[in-house]
């Protein structure tokens, strides 16, 4: 290095001075062509590399710049941030800080531009800060100190003017509809994107603005440093709250495609905007890059939060199905593209605690919820390993319950809302496909799919598929036998207490159980049913035949003969029949033994059902009723009054149980006043009419107490009846 | 404040002595039996075109629904009426009232009533069910020597006018209510 005198150095540091103004007190001085002119730069530039000091220079300049913007432009800069947001005025007072930083930027733009040539001219090649060139230099320095510096409430301030230019920008995406809607007739006196009054109003402004600032971050490299974060959060909330209005609680349409689209236009095309790329123009393929990917994060997001929402909802969803097939479809799809199974597993759990699982919920209302979840779940996840899982509990839940089998056998043999049978009837065909649907699995060989992860291994993934809604509510229990059982009584019941002979319902489904739970298992039922349509031909035989006694009586007497040892066993209760009745039983009993020989038959009083006409003063009521309330009525027609142990001692039925049968009747007393009640108060609702009743009608100390329950149940039947209406809680008499 | 034991029907001074009070819940309850007794009666025998019934848990206030006889203009109107027991019923006629308006000889523009049973020719035989039968009759023929309502009473020959009229009031009384 060359020896250099102390006035060289000085001469050097005055054109120093003149070249980066900087240096001296003066911050920068506005270009002067006469003072600087490119020769003297050159003359300048010549000395400082003779004397080998252009880094000592170069860091002298970084070295200030670095000061003026910690001292100065950064504390001014952030300083239109201190009062945060002041009568909605975010907007202005970003733009103004913006501006202010461009241009303030702007005026290193000379400094800059010497120490490139500088650079040149010495033959710098160095690393400043990370950067080759010495912009890129400036901005890292600005960027850093623009951190550094980070007040409270920037965030606020910014995602203000995001916000409201996001509206303006929505608006006049759609403004075109809603220019038709407008034209209508409603006067519109603000403007929906900015706000003001229609004749100032400000969006074209705004937008223009908006336009501004984003360029001149752009430029700064400043746009995701400093508004990425706010940008993200803005549209993240965005994205929740149109997925939120846009499918809160509506269940039957998709969504996905009209998602998809909204954030292509809408969204994206504001970030387009904010880029400043119009879609079309192919410009910077650096910032297409990062827009493309910042899209799919936002997609992702998006599938996301519609997801969660799905999820949230999917107790009502599935409640509602098949009616919200769409949700369920949307959500499958969704599912595929997130990872929210576990999520859905461990929310859709805690929902069925809360809002199934408990004491509070019917048998029947659990099994309905049971089956719709069975059948959404198996649209959601083909391969059932999300069925098996999520309703474990539910299972598990209704082994706790010890009505279940009886209710799973009521819904499958009676036409109700479950239309269990329904699904009787279909499990028939799937059993007949089994072989075929096994071949066709092996011939798509190559869309084989693993069973997820969270699969039971120790089951099959067929038996999964395969397994259809009866046989996951047979297995609730566990055994067969149990639910054939429950099945045998349930049938009893109903052939004894309809009487009408009509068994080919009930042989259909005794065909259906039979070709699942086998032969043998339904035996017994079927001999029921057998002993059913015998009893029919018997009793048509013995009723035509005139060689009987039959056809000559003033009412008909039929029977239901039954074979003991395959019935279950029947509630032995005694009943003395008026002699008249009995008189009638004989002879039927004579006649069969004529039919048949060596046998007879056994009575069983207390069963059957006795039709007959009560002739009242002023009208004849016609009812069917059990032999021991026909019974009872028939002792009034010798005496107005009997005690309960007088009347007890003539039936021979314990007076606790003659209690109970002769509410029957009371039932009937009670519906005269309730008659008098409805046509003179109008319409009241169950539980004031149970007061008047408790209050009017039962009188003395023999009353039979009508709970609110039976109340109920009677009412509901008189609706039924159409012999009265019931809405929004109260009932009335039809008009007359 | 009010003493809780005082017969809320009763008008005599709370100086009572005790035996006197209890004999006059004692015809309290008497009269309580006999409503009772009655409302059974007409729940059971129901009548074509009466009914009445308890308004609350109050026994000794009811609700009655006349509808008015065939072949008179009050064919298929429904009349509401209240019916109030003094606790001296049966010795005394219940208050009866048209709570529906009712444009009658012998009702007069707030439903008081002017029939001879309910007040000099009152018996304890008669009851709840006799009486409603008499006023479904008094619909049918009314006694215009003393009328209540003067309009009604001239316009009554007339049974044509009579109706436009009766119609007309019927709506304004509707009218007024709503």
């Amino acid at each position: 290095m060359a020896e250099i005198s102390m006035e060289q150095i000085s001469a050097i540091w005055e054109e120093r001075c003149c070249t980066f103004p900087i240096l001296s007190e003066e911050v920068y001085r506005r270009h002067d062509p006469d003072m600087t002119t490119y020769t003297e730069l050159q003359e300048t530039f010549l000395l400082v590399k003779k004397h080998a000091l252009g880094t000592v220079v170069e860091d002298l300049v970084i070295e200030r710049i670095e000061q003026e913007m910690r001292n100065n432009i950064v504390p001014k800069f952030w300083n239109y941030f201190e009062d945060g947001i002041v009568d909605g005025n975010g907007f202005e007072t970003f733009r103004n800080a913006v501006d202010y930083l461009y241009h303030t930027a702007a005026n290193f733009t000379t400094l800059l531009d010497r120490i490139h040539v500088m650079r040149n001219h010495c033959d710098m090649n160095r690393l400043v800060y990370g950067e080759e060139g010495m912009y890129d230099t400036f901005k890292v320095i600005l960027r850093s100190t623009l951190h550094a510096q980070l007040p409270l409430k920037y965030q606020t301030v910014i995602e203000d003017f995001y916000k409201v230019s996001f509206k303006v920008f929505c608006k006049s995406e759609k403004g075109n509809l809603e220019k038709d809607a407008n034209e209508s007739g409603e006067l519109v006196v603000s403007c929906g994107g900015c706000d003001s009054e229609i004749e100032t109003c400000r969006c074209e402004k705004i937008i223009e603005y908006f336009h501004n600032v984003n360029r001149q971050l752009i430029e700064l490299e400043l746009l995701e440093s400093l508004a990425g974060d706010v940008l993200t959060a803005l549209i993240h909330k965005r994205i929740e709250n149109h997925v939120q209005e846009t499918c809160q609680g509506s269940f039957d349409k998709e969504y996905i495609k009209d998602l998809e689209d909204w954030l292509q236009n809408t969204v994206m095309g504001w970030l387009m905007k904010i880029y400043n790329q119009e879609a079309d123009t192919s410009c910077n393929e650096s910032i297409q890059k990062s827009i493309f990917k910042f899209k799919q994060k936002l997609m992702h997001f998006m599938y996301e939060t519609y997801t969660k929402t799905r999820i949230d909802q999917l107790f009502n969803i599935i409640i509602e199905y098949p009616d919200s097939d769409p949700a369920i479809y949307d959500l499958r799809i969704c599912l595929e593209k997130t990872d929210l199974r576990g999520f859905l597993i461990q929310k859709f759990q805690r929902a069925l605690e809360t809002r199934l699982l408990h004491s509070g919920v019917n048998t029947p209302d659990i099994l309905t919820a049971y089956i719709a979840s069975i059948k959404a779940l198996r649209q959601l996840d083909s391969t059932g390993v999300l069925l098996e899982t999520v309703t474990q509990p539910i299972r598990q839940y209704l082994r706790s319950r010890n009505d279940t089998v009886r209710c799973v056998v009521t819904n499958l043999t009676e036409e109700g809302p479950g239309d269990l049978a329904e699904e009787l009837v279909r499990g028939e065909t799937d059993q007949v496909d089994e072989h075929t649907s096994a071949d066709a699995e092996m011939e798509n060989w190559e869309t084989w799919k693993p069973d997820p992860v969270d699969s039971d291994p120790m089951k099959t993934p067929k038996s999964r598929r395969t397994s259809d809604i009866i046989s996951m509510l047979v297995n609730v229990y566990g055994s067969k036998e149990l639910f054939v059982n429950e099945y045998r009584t349930l049938l009893a019941d109903r052939l004894l207490s309809q009487f009408h002979y009509n068994t080919e319902k009930e042989i259909r489904y005794l065909e259906l159980l039979k070709l699942r739970f086998g032969d043998s298992q339904l035996h017994y039922c079927e001999v029921m049913l057998k002993d059913v349509y015998d009893s029919k031909r018997i009793n048509a035989h013995l009723h035509t035949d005139p060689n009987f006694d039959l056809s000559k009586q003033p009412y008909p007497t039929t029977a239901l003969i039954l074979s003991a040892q395959f019935w279950p066993p029947f509630k032995e209760d005694t009943l003395e029949l008026p002699a008249t009745v009995k008189e009638r039983l004989a002879v039927y009993t004579k006649s069969f033994e004529t039919l048949k020989g060596n046998r007879t038959l056994n009575w069983k009083p207390h069963l059957g059902s006795v039709n007959l006409d009560i002739e009242l003063k002023d009208r004849t009521i016609n009812l069917t009723v059990s032999p021991i309330h026909a019974a009872i009525i028939w002792h009034f027609q010798t005496k107005n009054q009997w005690t309960i142990e007088e009347l007890s001692l003539e039936l021979m039925v314990p007076a606790t149980a003659l209690r109970r049968r002769i509410a029957f009747w009371q039932s009937q007393v009670f519906w005269s006043y309730i008659v008098g009640m409805l046509t003179n108060l109008d319409s009241m609702p169950l539980e004031r009419i149970h007061q008047m009743l408790k209050m009017f009608a039962s009188q003395g100390p023999s009353s039979v107490e009508c709970s609110v329950q039976e109340l109920r149940l009677f009412l509901d039947r008189k609706v039924r009846e159409h012999k009265l209406l019931f809405s929004g809680g109260f009932y009335r008499l039809p008009k007359t | 404040m009010a003493d809780q034991n005082i017969n809320p029907f009763s008008q005599e001074p709370t100086t009572k002595t005790t035996p006197e009070r209890r004999q006059l819940s004692q015809s309290n309850h008497a009269v309580s039996r006999r409503l009772q007794k009655e409302l059974m009666t007409l729940m059971m025998n129901a009548e074509k075109g009466v009914s009445a019934f308890p308004e609350g848990e109050n026994l000794f206030k009811w609700i009655a629904t006349i509808i008015g006889p065939d072949g008179t203009v009050y064919e298929g109107i429904t009349f509401k009426l209240s019916l109030e027991f003094l606790n001296n019923y049966p010795y005394v006629p219940p208050i009866v009232k048209f709570t529906s308006p009712c444009f009658h000889p012998n009702v007069d523009l707030t439903g008081n009533i002017c029939l001879d049973i309910l007040k000099e020719k009152w018996s304890a035989l008669y009851d709840v069910r006799t009486v409603l039968l008499s006023l479904q009759s008094l619909l049918a023929e009314p006694n215009n020597d003393s009328p209540l309502n003067q309009t009604a009473a001239e316009l009554w020959p007339n049974q044509t006018e009579f109706k436009v009229h009766m119609e007309k009031f019927m709506a304004d009384m509707r009218k007024q209510n709503s």
